[in-house]
């Protein structure tokens, strides 16, 4: 014991280096963790900013929509075609002006059929995939136990 | 002991340096917690973290029969304002911009961004409007105010709107402005459906909000639920018939100086209406003017909803001679008189103590029941009423045609009209005279059109309404036809129909359309009011219908109060005239002589 405290006083960069060692080592072990840690959340995050700009662009699409959907039915009301039609030197027609035709073969119009509303979506259908919500511990527990569920 | 060694004394700064910072952070994560701009940094958090957020479905749109749009969403945006990203400069520089943008008082957005709304927990405001004395109105902008202020805040040499936000709120938009606004109704700006079509099936076009849990920052992100849409509907209204009704009878109101009108069109064989026609008009997308014409302020509209009357299902009135046609049609489907039948007419008749006389006060002679509803005879229609029908028959025909009872039309607003029968206390022999040719007892127009369109559908009398088809995620559905009663045989229907084409030829000439034969019935009904009735106004109205051979329409025609004449026969006859011209090319039905031969070649070909 004497002996080794000995040959430590005489060579004091031993446990230095050991110390220093151990030391890196345990950060080394600590980056590689935080780093995947880092990796894992900055995809989720990028996927997670990527859904929002997603939804925002779905948002501002429908309100284009919307907003053509509106501008296409006031130019297409009775009223503008009427005042287009008379713009282009037209006259509505008078009793005396029509004449009755039968046809053969004429097909009155078909009914209109509305378009469907948007169906209700819930939130089972449409929650993301774990990959990109799971904590680093729920991953290991997932790797560890693949039969706990995989993922979507 | 430590030694004082150059190593230990560089773990030691560094040690004292690593204490420093984490007191540095210690203090900050108190000041953060408890300091002055805790609230602020509480608003922050729930605002990043998930929180519970209605989400508020498209409201269903709205769709003539043919698929032209009648009422749709169109993106708005409310202002609101971050206080806490508010600079000096960008609170002057906001207040200019949409000052002048939007020609408000600059003063008044100044004000609202001055105050000092973090003293009283808030940290987001939306700016208002003056619209009145005391009250305020979230401002709106559209789509073009928003992409200018969009650029202005992605700008850097643009004015410095900091703090300035653009929150969307859907507005309903009626495309075709005020065409069919009493039918259609409208929307407040708390997305709440009133009157007409809009408030009838309000639940329905509104769809059901839901709850959900909203994460604003990336990693929080969820692909956000969509909550059960609003139904489209289709209505049966044609857009085309409905402009050119409402074009009629705007220059008929203009012509005769009268007060308001309405027209009614109704395919009798189904009950659906392909135009519903109200002066004056209601504008759907600025229906605040016209609450205020009806007293009512747009803040309270859901208050006072019932002062506010849709005329054509609301507004009752005695119907006058147009409801001869159901006392005949009563007499005769009880085998109590036949269109041949003669009658001396001297004028006068004394039913209950009280005489009644013809509109002309004369005495027309002997006639035949046709030559009673050609003439337009009182005295013979209370004869008919009073002593060939008699009491308990008349009135069970009336209610069986849905007189005192509502028609139960897809409409809001609708009022039962008012019928004294023989059970009501204070009914009288006389009530019995009067009502024979429409005075004493009051009905809507579109309760008159279902009853007299019951002689138009060989005597079955269906439920008048205006949507064709409920279009909903899982599919469309087609409502059925629905039969109110069969008031009268088809024999009766015929027969009646028959008559009031002859009647209708020696009443007025001005309701004819050449090549088709119709049948109708011209009125003229005096206003009731507390001191008897009105010596100078009158009510014109017109009912008929054709071609007699196929009904293919029924229209209504009702004038309030015209100046230029009393009488249906003048002001109210020419209308249907008018509105029957453009309806045969419109609906495509061909000329009686077309028709026949047609039939003709048809009956040839399968020989």
């Amino acid at each position: 014991m004497a002996k080794h405290n000995q040959v430590r006083r005489k060579l004091p960069w031993k446990s230095q280096v050991r110390i220093t060692s151990r030391t890196i080592i345990g950060s080394l072990a600590l980056l590689i963790v935080a780093g995947l840690y880092l990796a894992v959340n900055g995809r989720v995050a990028r996927a997670g900013r990527d859904v929002l700009v997603l939804q925002n662009d779905r948002a501002e699409f429908q309100r284009q929509i919307a907003e053509l959907t509106s501008t296409l039915a006031e130019l297409t009301t009775p009223q503008h075609m009427l005042e287009r039609a008379l713009e282009l030197g037209y006259q509505p027609a008078g009793m005396g002006d029509m004449l009755y035709i039968n046809i053969d073969g004429y097909v009155a119009p078909e009914m209109f059929e509305a378009p469907l509303p948007p169906s209700s979506t819930s939130d089972h259908a449409s929650s993301l995939s774990p990959a990109y919500t799971e904590t680093l511990g729920e991953w290991l527990i997932r790797v560890v136990r693949p039969r706990g569920g995989g993922v979507q | 002991m430590i030694p004082n060694s150059l190593p230990y004394r560089r773990v030691r700064v560094l040690l004292a340096f690593m204490v420093v910072i984490a007191t540095a952070m210690l203090i900050q994560l108190i000041r953060v917690q408890f300091g002055p701009y805790a609230p602020v940094f509480a608003t922050w958090v729930e605002a990043a973290n998930e929180i519970d957020n209605e989400v508020v479905p498209e409201r269903g749109l709205i769709y003539d029969r043919d698929g032209d749009l009648l009422a749709t969403n169109v993106p708005t945006y409310y202002l609101e304002i971050e206080v806490f990203q508010l600079t000096p400069t960008s609170r002057k520089q906001i207040a200019a911009v949409l000052s002048r943008a939007l020609i408000l008082p600059y003063e008044d957005l100044y004000a609202q961004l001055m105050a000092d709304w973090g003293s009283i927990g808030q940290f987001r405001i939306r700016l208002t409007r003056q619209v009145g004395v005391d009250e305020r109105w979230p401002i709106t902008i559209d789509q073009v105010a928003s992409d200018m202020l969009k650029g202005f805040l992605l700008d850097p040499e643009a004015p410095d709107l900091s703090g300035l936000k653009m929150v969307p709120a859907p507005r309903r938009e009626y495309p075709a402005g005020r065409l069919a606004g009493h039918l259609l109704g409208f929307v407040n700006q708390e997305g709440k459906g009133f009157f007409g079509l809009e408030g009838f099936y309000d639940s329905w076009l509104a769809g059901k909000p839901i709850t959900i849990e909203r994460g604003y920052i990336p990693p929080e992100a969820r692909l956000e639920p969509d909550p059960p849409a609003g139904v489209n509907l289709v209505l049966t209204i044609d857009l085309d018939i409905q402009q050119m009704v409402e074009d009629i009878l705007r220059k008929v109101l203009e012509d005769s100086s009268a007060e308001s009108g309405q027209i009614i069109v109704m395919d009798p064989k189904t009950g659906e209406i392909l135009a519903l026609a109200i002066q004056p008009s209601l504008d759907p997308n600025n229906y605040e003017p016209w609450l205020e014409t009806q007293g009512v302020e747009a803040d309270k509209v859901s208050e006072t909803e019932e002062l506010v009357i849709n005329p054509a299902v609301g507004g009752q009135f005695e119907p006058g001679s147009t409801f001869k046609v159901l006392t005949m049609a009563a007499a005769i489907d009880a085998g109590v008189v036949t269109p041949e039948d003669e009658y001396l007419d001297t004028g006068v008749i004394e039913v209950g103590g009280v005489r009644i006389r013809n509109w002309n006060g004369g005495a027309w002679g002997p006639q035949t029941m046709i030559g009673c509803m050609q003439h337009s005879l009182n005295v013979c229609l209370a004869y008919v009423a009073s002593e060939r029908l008699g009491a308990p028959l008349f009135y069970k025909y009336l209610e069986a045609f849905g007189i005192g009872r509502g028609t139960g039309i897809d409409v809001a607003g609708e009022v039962p009209g008012q019928l004294r029968t023989p059970r009501h206390p204070e009914w009288t022999e006389a009530d019995l005279g009067t009502n024979a040719f429409g005075q004493g007892v009051s009905v809507t127009p579109v309760q008159l059109l279902a009853a007299v369109g019951a002689i138009a559908n060989q005597g079955v009398m269906l439920q008048p309404h205006v949507v064709r088809a409920v279009v909903g995620p899982e599919g469309a559905y087609y409502p059925k036809p629905t039969v109110l009663g069969r008031p009268i045989s088809a024999e009766t229907a015929e027969v009646m129909t028959s008559m009031l084409s002859q009647s209708l030829d020696g009443e007025t000439t001005l309701a004819h359309v050449n090549g088709y034969e119709l049948a109708g019935k011209t009125g003229t009904a005096q206003i009731p009011t507390e001191r008897g009735y009105d010596d100078r106004w009158t009510i014109a109205s017109f009912v008929g219908w054709g071609p007699v051979v196929d009904p293919q329409f029924i229209v209504l025609v009702r004038i309030d109060k015209p100046e230029s004449s009393p009488w249906g026969s003048v002001v109210a006859a020419p209308v249907f005239r008018d509105v029957v011209e453009r309806l045969v090319a419109m609906l495509e039905i061909p000329p009686d002589h077309v028709r026949d031969q047609l039939a003709a070649a048809r009956t040839e070909e399968q020989q």
